[in-house]
């Protein structure tokens, strides 16, 4: 006979509940009732249907749970909820953790094997998740001798300018974090932070791989950020904008790539180097330099980094649709909304549903999502693909490929956008 | 560092300029072994290899066991190749002992050496795959090399380390149809490594990375005393199987392969043509071999060598593979001394990684066919 | 098929940078010892069992526990002066030998390649060396350590031999000596692809020795054979043997102690 608890007394283990009990409501009484207090007088709470939504009211969604939807309904148009939810930072990293399992089952039916396959029974698909406990739960070793504000604060800036980044991607019509007339240039004024942080990071660890990791990546970022520059103006030539939204407006008949092949090469090659994949993995090329710039990183530390690159892949991807492959335009593939439900409600049997609020999305946004993910994802395929057919150029080749080929071709495709403008094929009296 | 140093030491001074890595022996790309390079930027101004990390004194212990007690530890070295590491050792034991091996050992011994090479071969071309940061190359010969190991298990009963090889022939004669079995599969893997050219050795990155760099002239070759594919990449003609055939080598119809250039890229290609080539070898071996016959010698136990010395050489996996023993006529020998492939290529790779780039530097040092514990024995 | 003028500019190489060391030629130290058929004192190092009557090749020079000539060398470093000139026999020595062992009888009968290799080295340096074995695609050779740059320099040059394979140290505590053996091969002279030629020679062993001042000394045969490098160092970390004229002779694992 086992004993599970050996020690098991039912008096003790009934102290124990009225013990939780007496803590829960003590606390309830002395922090929970004045929180929630300040909760309703300070904070300025949406107006559903005409009426301030009172506590009364938002208790009521107990109740009837359909009351929740306009709640939901004035949340989304809040600001907090693009930055993290839809837009913004979750959509994104929902997207950046299917780019990491997608890019591991992809790599692997490449090279001939089944890569992560037993952790969620199903093709592995909690892998992800367990890497990331695991990555939780590690000790986090700074160097000795690092600057350690800078090398705390490293990880931190990468994620965050990431996380800009994103924000300012627009992924259905009117659905952007930040919608800005210079939408174009806050994303190389962005882009121009990366090189900072990898050097910053580099340098404070005080190592001599993470060191020549962080030169490394300094020269492929800044050699490669002009003719990643270069490449679009193209695109805002032809638009005549530089706000992203705007850009995307002008494809709703075809996309730039049509127009503008070169520049989309040049554009999509940067980016490879700009996020450090694998023909251009040299800051991070484990046989030369052991881990780059993040080889002293560790623990969470390493897991925020890599965080960010994949926000940024995503990102990237994002704005190579946004720029050349038409955004959120495509067909109408989702269907509207089934109106007798807005008129009628759900009807089921002798019960009738009236949901009023519905619905939560429009066919536009939905469609215009649709599309978009699905750009992004052939594009992030295309990104991940290279990693098993290419090996890792050199920091020679790579910066003269950089400064040489790639700003010729942008130069080319600058031209080509020019004479497309002035022989009146496209703007005013041309196809748009 | 105040304290009096040997005089093989010293400490230096360096500039500035120059910073001093150590590549190892914790590093993805060096293997068991530290180099410590001096970058100036991104050259190489000076490299200095430091191997010993994994000396397991094979050759001291060989003094303390028995010509047949050798077997299972001599084979150490390299695992990946330990039929060929076995090779010259049995080789001398059967002249020191007086052993005339059976015809169809010898068949046996070359197809199992053939074989053992294609394994060597892959695990080293996977690794030289993922130095030049093709992930790719990496899994497709590790998983490649299953096939010749099943095949090598068949034939020994072990995976990697057979100690199949014995004095007097080898340990077991081949399994009930191994030569159908094996046909089939050399013939699968011959047109599967084929396919290896397409994505790794026809790949313009790889011939970009990998041409021009690290050339070793055919005279620096020479005079260095490189062996094996370092040897025949730089355009000298030098295959023991040719020059020297022992077993059953001069029987067999095969070419070596020799390419003119001397680059990091006809060094990494050089063993793959001989993979090719192995496979024509154990195909035309597998017709030729007595298709019975005793395949081992019973020998004495504990058996006596003459007094004198021995020193064979095989063309393993790395080179030339020579072994030199000492016998004063006990059963163990006096002294064993192994002339290893690898330990012989690396005095060219402080020569080779003088200038280079450092992002040359994994490209070259693989392709120097170097397994470091092989080098330290 | 070998092309000639790479052969040529292979040696070129080495032979520029080898020392002006020739004249130290001059003066040998007469290691004419008493013993001139050195057969009879032919034993292996530990186990004198030398049973002649079956075929073997017996290195007749090796071990020669008896002799005990000891005069004090001219070298450089004021060591004690052991015994360092191993028994030299003469040039009636290959006659002497016995061939490989898959000869019949003790009647030499010797693989004329492999004896004319030997005959060369007898005519150009005398009783300086002494031919250990002859047998199929092997030469053994001996020579004290005071002659062992010159007969490496002949080698080379003379022979055709390009480069040395595998070094090996033997200790032989109860001579108080330690043999290095230098197997030598050539890419180059087609003819000689066969062919290993097996260059021993001999220091004096230490008793107690003191790392960082090795007495075991030994010229240094790097700058003929540039591919000894590596190996004399193994040499020097495995067994002591300091290599003089060594541009790099540290220990080959560098630990700094």
């Amino acid at each position: 006979m086992s004993v599970i608890a050996p020690q098991f007394k039912l008096s003790e283990f009934i102290k124990s509940l009225l013990d939780n009990a007496f803590w829960i409501l003590f606390l309830m009484v002395l922090v929970g009732l004045p929180a929630l207090m300040i909760v309703l007088f300070v904070i300025e709470l949406p107006v559903i249907d005409g009426e301030l939504l009172t506590p009364f009211l938002a208790f009521t969604a107990i109740v009837d749970p359909t009351r929740i939807l306009p709640v939901i309904h004035a949340l989304m148009a809040t600001d907090i909820f693009r930055v993290a939810v839809f837009p913004g930072f979750g959509f994104a990293a929902l997207l950046a953790a299917g780019t990491i399992f997608a890019e591991r089952k992809l790599l692997a039916k490449m090279q001939l094997r089944v890569g992560p396959f037993y952790c969620g029974k199903i093709e592995g698909i909690l892998q992800l998740m367990g890497d990331g406990l695991k990555l939780i739960s590690k000790e986090i070793i700074i160097p000795a001798k690092a600057d350690k504000p800078l090398f705390w604060a490293a990880p931190v800036l990468f994620v965050a300018t990431a996380a800009a980044f994103v924000s300012l991607i627009p992924v259905a019509p009117g659905w952007v974090v930040a919608d800005i007339d210079m939408g174009l240039i806050t994303v190389f004024a962005v882009i121009g932070f990366f090189p900072i942080i990898t050097i910053l990071s580099a340098w404070s660890a005080n190592s001599k791989y993470p060191f020549i990791g962080g030169i490394r990546a300094l020269f492929q970022m800044v050699s490669f950020e002009i003719p990643l520059i270069l490449s679009l103006l193209g695109v805002v030539m032809l638009t005549g904008t530089l706000n992203l939204s705007e850009i995307v407006e002008s494809q709703s008949t075809f996309p730039w790539i049509v127009f503008l092949p070169i520049g989309a090469i040049v554009f999509f090659i940067t980016m490879l180097a700009e996020l450090e994949r694998i023909p251009f993995d040299l800051p991070e090329a484990e046989s030369e330099i052991v881990a780059g710039w993040l080889t002293e990183f560790s623990g969470m530390m390493y897991g925020l980094v890599q965080l960010g690159t994949y926000l940024k892949l995503y990102a990237f991807a994002a704005l190579f649709v946004v720029l050349f492959l038409g955004g959120w335009h495509g067909p109408m593939v989702v269907p509207p909304f089934p109106t007798e439900i807005l008129t009628e409600g759900i009807v089921m049997g002798p019960v009738t549903a009236q949901i009023p609020g519905l619905p939560l999305f429009t066919q536009d946004m939905l469609n215009g999502t649709f599309w978009f993910v699905l750009k992004t994802v052939a594009v992030i395929f295309f990104i991940l693909l290279p990693r098993g057919v290419f090996p890792r150029i050199r920091v020679d080749m790579l910066l003269s490929l950089g400064w040489t080929k790639l700003i010729g071709l942008c130069f080319v495709n600058i031209f080509i956008a020019l004479g497309l403008l002035y022989a009146g094929v496209l703007g005013p009296g041309g196809l748009q | 560092m105040t304290a009096e140093l040997p005089p093989g030491l010293a400490l230096q001074k360096v500039d500035e300029r120059i910073m001093t890595l150590n590549v190892g022996p914790q590093h993805p790309g060096s293997g068991h072994m530290r180099l410590i390079v001096q970058i100036d930027g991104d050259y190489i101004v000076a490299c200095d290899p430091d191997p010993g990390y994994v000396h397991r004194g094979e050759e001291k212990m060989a003094e303390y066991r028995n010509y047949i007690l050798n077997i299972p530890h001599l084979e150490r070295p390299v695992i990946h190749d330990s039929c060929n590491v076995l090779y010259p050792y049995v080789l001398g034991v059967e002249e020191l002992l007086g052993i005339e091996v059976t015809e169809r050992a010898k068949y046996v011994r070359v197809i199992a050496s053939e074989l053992n090479r294609c394994i060597y071969t892959m695990y080293w071309l996977a690794i030289y795959g993922i130095f030049l940061g093709h992930s790719t190359m990496f899994m497709w010969p590790a998983g490649d090399r299953e096939l010749l190991i099943d095949l090598m298990e068949k034939m020994t009963g072990a995976r990697v380390t057979h100690a199949h090889f014995v004095p007097g022939g080898v340990r077991n004669d081949l399994p009930a149809n191994f030569e159908d079995v094996c046909l089939r599969q050399v013939n699968y893997f011959e047109k599967r490594i084929r396919e290896y050219a397409d994505i790794f050795y026809d790949n313009p990155i790889l011939i970009s990375r990998t041409r021009d760099t690290g050339v070793l002239s055919r005279q620096d070759a020479i005079r260095l005393g490189t062996t094996g594919s370092v040897l025949r990449a730089s355009g000298v003609d030098y295959d023991l199987r040719k020059k020297e055939p022992y077993d059953v080598y001069d029987e067999l119809d095969f070419h070596t392969n020799v390419l003119k250039e001397g680059d990091s890229y006809a060094r990494s290609k050089i063993p793959w043509l001989d993979m090719l080539e192995s496979c024509n070898i154990i195909r035309q071996a597998l017709q030729k071999m007595p298709k019975s016959g005793s395949v081992r010698v019973k020998l004495k136990p504990n058996p006596k060598g003459k007094i004198g010395s021995v020193y064979k050489r095989v063309e393993s996996g790395r080179g030339s593979l020579g072994c030199y023993i000492v016998s004063d006529g006990k059963p163990e020998p006096y002294r064993l001394k192994m002339s290893v492939g690898s330990f012989r290529n690396l005095i060219a790779l402080p020569y080779l990684l003088k200038g280079e780039k450092l992002g040359n530097m994994p490209s070259v040092y693989w392709s120097l066919n170097y397994w470091p514990v092989e080098a330290d024995r | 098929m070998m092309s000639a003028d790479k052969d040529k500019a292979a040696e070129e190489k080495p032979a520029a940078e080898k020392p002006a060391t020739k004249e130290a030629e001059t003066a040998p130290p007469a290691p004419k010892n008493t013993k001139s058929e050195p057969k009879e004192t032919e034993t292996a190092p530990p186990a004198p069992k030398d049973t002649k009557s079956e075929p073997k090749e017996t290195e007749t020079a090796k071990p020669a526990p008896k002799d005990t000539k000891s005069e004090p060398k001219e070298t450089e470093t004021a060591k004690p002066a052991p015994k360092d000139a191993k028994p030299e026999p003469k040039e009636t020595k290959p006659v002497a030998k016995e061939t490989k062992p898959a000869a019949k009888t003790d009647e030499p009968e010797l693989p004329a390649f492999e004896k004319g290799i030997s005959d060369k080295l007898v005519e150009k340096f005398g009783d300086k060396v002494a031919v250990k074995f002859v047998k199929k695609d092997r030469v053994g050779i001996a020579a004290s350590r005071d002659n062992v740059h010159d007969v490496a320099e002949f080698v080379r040059d003379g022979l055709g031999y390009d480069h040395v394979e595998s070094v090996s140290g033997v200790d032989y505590p109860q001579d108080k000596e330690i043999e290095v053996v230098y197997h030598i091969g050539s890419y180059t002279d087609p003819s000689l692809a066969r062919q290993i030629l097996v260059l021993s020679t001999r220091a004096q062993r230490e008793e107690s020795p003191i790392p960082g001042n090795d007495a075991t000394k030994l010229p240094s045969l790097r700058d003929v054979f540039y591919s000894v490098e590596f190996h004399e160092r193994e040499v020097f970390e495995m067994l002591g043997v300091y290599f003089e004229g060594h541009p790099d002779n540290r220990r080959l694992q560098r630990t700094l102690r």
